[in-house]
């Protein structure tokens, strides 16, 4: 289900647990990992779901590093991101944001589809499958990163690309985590 | 040839590989964005190991936290241990230790068994 931006509402200042936005360095994952965990280790009771919540959030950050395209070409350098992690009564919500070009969104809506469409022993065997068969991609990862969050998330992934200009757009991807 | 021993970081595990002893050990968190490149050097050791392995080797693997790049990297080890058990005739044991409530790490342990089939031991960590 597609909807035209993905819903954050309305956050309080005790229920946000991260908030990154601007450019995005490699020293910005451990950064933001660091501030998160201690927060975490204060606020979730649950040793299982606070495990579970910074798994994702580290793929989460590392997929940003590695598949964030900058702005426009003259800043190629350059990845701005937003990352916005909170929690409600029942739930934690980590949020993300990057430029993506635009003929990069087709076969993204397709793994994110396809990941959305298994069940959770569905998708535990197309880990294994995508582990075993997929080889390591110049950026790392071999696709796994999105089957390992819907995985660990247990919940349907929520996303929505928005329109910037003739080149980029703005990928938004919200994972949900029972308390 | 020598052991291997690189002290544990934020994101980056212990490694204790004896190659006297055959006891390899992997302990801690494994969740660099750039873990091939961690582990370039464990894969060299281990291709070094090939050539004289001991008569039992046992792999002790106890993480904490993983990522998916670090899931491909620990494949690769495990692939290349298997060499132990088909060519050289010798024994390969991997004991695979997960924290009690972490059920993510045993279903890890289990993945792993089904698709290397080495003789796994999935065992909760008492530590």
């Amino acid at each position: 289900m597609i909807s035209s931006s993905v819903k954050t509402h309305t956050i309080s200042k005790e229920n946000l647990i991260l908030e990154v936005k601007g450019i995005f360095t490699s020293e910005s994952i451990l950064q933001s990992l660091e501030i998160a965990e201690k927060k975490l280790d204060i606020l979730c009771e649950n040793n299982s779901t606070k495990k579970k919540l910074f798994n994702i959030l580290v793929e989460s950050l590392q997929n940003l590093y590695h598949h964030a395209e900058p702005y426009n070409t003259e800043n190629n350098h350059i990845k701005n991101v937003e990352i916005l992690v909170w929690r409600n009564q029942f739930c934690y919500y980590i949020k993300t944001e990057n430029y993506i070009r635009k003929e990069n969104i087709n076969s993204l809506r397709t793994q994110i589809e396809t990941v959305n469409s298994l069940s959770k022993s569905e998708l535990r065997d197309y880990y294994k499958f995508s582990l075993k068969n997929n080889s390591f991609s110049a950026k790392g990862g071999a696709n796994l990163g999105l089957i390992d969050i819907a995985r660990k998330s247990g919940e349907k992934l929520e996303y929505n690309f928005r329109n910037v200009n003739n080149d980029v757009s703005i990928f938004e991807l919200k994972i949900k985590v029972q308390k | 040839m020598e052991l291997l021993k690189i002290e544990s970081t934020k994101q980056t595990p212990e490694i204790d590989f004896n190659n006297k002893t055959g006891v390899l050990l992997i302990r801690g968190r494994s969740m660099s964005e750039n873990s091939f490149e961690f582990f370039k050097e464990v894969n060299l050791w281990i291709e070094e190991y090939l050539n004289s392995p001991v008569e039992e080797t046992i792999v002790k693997i106890h993480l904490e936290y993983f990522n998916t790049s670090s899931s491909k990297c620990i494949l690769e080890i495990f692939k290349k241990l298997k060499k132990i058990n088909d060519i050289q005739d010798k024994n390969i044991n991997i004991k695979w230790f997960y924290d009690e409530d972490d059920e993510e790490m045993m279903e890890t342990g289990e993945d792993y068994q089904d698709i290397t089939d080495l003789p796994f031991e999935i065992l909760i960590a008492n530590e």
